[in-house]
């Protein structure tokens, strides 16, 4: 029996991450919190510790709701002011 | 078990043996909802499209941004057991869950058990054989049923909402199965639900993405204020993402005896939703105990600790509805609370006038 398939095409590219830089020596650290509990706690001691072993700058910290995609200014200013953003999803 | 065949260029058929066990072979993909499904032959699909064409891209649906057409809708249609009479507003359907104010991204892979609520309202209600009279949101009615179901069986094949890949639901719930239901316009006091907006068409479809109804029983009240005291009861709760989401609507579904008790007494749609949002509060100290993050209208951040907090920051945020049959029992549905409702003429009625609830 030939069925059809229910599912339909993506031709939508996927959103690939840029690639890690080798080195965090030097670079410019943004934190994106979802304001999901205790993101910010987990976002700011990871960026503590990047900056003591690594020598890396924290310079930027948003904010934006888990429910929504992040406003366009924001990635905007994120995107101009650091290398590298630290961020999460989910509970 | 299957073969791809790609004979067609707009869509792939698949081989399945004859006698498999179709819900096992489809869940071999990750496709089905887990019931039985009629299978999506070529024969049935054509069917379905009744002639039509079928394979524009009408909607991209997140997270997994498959590209719904009149096909693809056809395919599930099929599926969930609809008539070719139902397409059209399972197309209407779609569409609206594309808009942006609905968040169907955020709708879909919450940790929230929020279902896309399915309304159908005017002419097709009756051509198609929508139910909104006694026990309108089932069980029973084949269309309220299979559209119910094939809307969310295009979630799970075209938008992706797979538990524990697209949808993040913590324990789901049964409005995730199907959950479509009619405006009892015939009983209702009031003009059509679409009025409400500005939209005058023939048919329309409203998607509303909530929880499952919560019920709200009163057999005793002659008085529109003592019944919709208990439905402000049902609202005024710190158990539901409204009382931290400020922009979440409400739907209340009234009963046609709670609604002609409402308007015998002179109160128009309107009053009733003025009304809830002067009842439907709480202590904000309350609120702010039960919520640190909230999503707060600005004026609201600002009310004292003793100052009554409403529960939503604007009354049309309170849509009022006229659903189901003989008897005492109205329901309050929740927002998910970032999402907005969506109301759309059905593709083959009067066009141009489209809105969302304000």
């Amino acid at each position: 029996m030939l069925i059809h398939r229910p599912d339909g095409a993506v031709t939508t590219p996927p959103a690939d991450l840029s690639a890690s830089p080798a080195v965090l020596s030097g670079k410019r650290i943004g934190l994106l919190d979802n304001r999901k509990p205790n993101a910010d706690v987990l976002l700011g001691r990871l960026a503590e510790r990047i900056v003591e072993r690594t020598g890396a700058t924290l310079v930027r910290t948003e904010t934006k709701n888990a429910a929504i995609p992040c406003d366009d200014q924001v990635l905007g200013l994120l995107a101009e002011e650091v290398d590298v953003i630290l961020t999460g999803t989910a509970d | 078990m299957y073969v791809d065949k790609l004979d067609e260029p707009t869509s792939v058929l698949l081989q399945v043996d004859d006698g498999a066990d179709l819900v096992d072979a489809l869940a071999q993909h990750g496709w089905g909802d887990g019931l039985p499904v009629v299978a999506p032959t070529p024969e049935r699909v054509d069917a379905m499209l009744a002639g039509n064409p079928g394979d524009a891209v009408i909607a991209v649906l997140p997270p997994r941004f498959g590209e719904a057409t009149r096909r693809t809708l056809a395919v599930n249609a099929v599926m969930a057991g609809c008539l070719p009479v139902h397409l059209p507003v399972l197309e209407a359907a779609v569409r609206a869950l594309a808009r942006p104010e609905l968040n169907l991204r955020g709708v879909n892979a919450t940790t929230h058990c929020v279902a896309p609520l399915l309304i159908v309202h005017g002419e097709v209600a009756r051509t198609a054989g929508y139910h909104g009279g006694r026990g309108a949101f089932g069980p029973g009615n084949r269309a309220n049923a299979a559209t119910g179901r094939a809307l969310r069986l295009v979630l799970l094949h075209v938008a992706g909402a797979t538990i524990g890949d697209g949808d993040a639901s913590t324990q789901g719930g049964p409005a995730k199965y199907g959950y479509c239901v009619a405006e009892n316009v015939d009983a209702s006091p009031w003009p059509a639900y679409p009025t409400t907006i500005g939209m005058d068409t023939a048919s329309a479809v409203t998607v509303h993405c909530g929880e499952a109804p919560h019920n709200v029983h009163d057999m005793e009240s002659d008085d529109p204020a003592r019944i919709l005291d208990k439905v402000a009861s049902a609202m005024a709760t710190t158990a539901q993402n409204n009382a931290c989401i400020s922009q979440g609507e409400y739907l209340v579904a009234l009963c046609p005896e709670h609604a002609a008790t409402c308007a015998d007494a002179g109160w128009s749609r309107r009053d009733v939703a003025s009304y809830l949002f002067q009842k439907a509060r709480l202590p904000a100290a309350e609120l702010k105990r039960a919520f640190a993050l909230r999503a707060w209208e600005p004026w609201m951040e600002r009310l004292g600790d003793h100052d009554p907090a409403p529960m939503t920051a604007h009354p049309d945020n309170i849509r009022i509805l006229v659903v189901g049959g003989p008897g005492k029992h109205s329901s309050v549905i929740p927002s998910w609370g970032m999402t907005r409702s969506v109301t759309l003429p059905l593709a083959d009625g009067p066009l141009g006038n489209e809105s969302t609830p304000c």
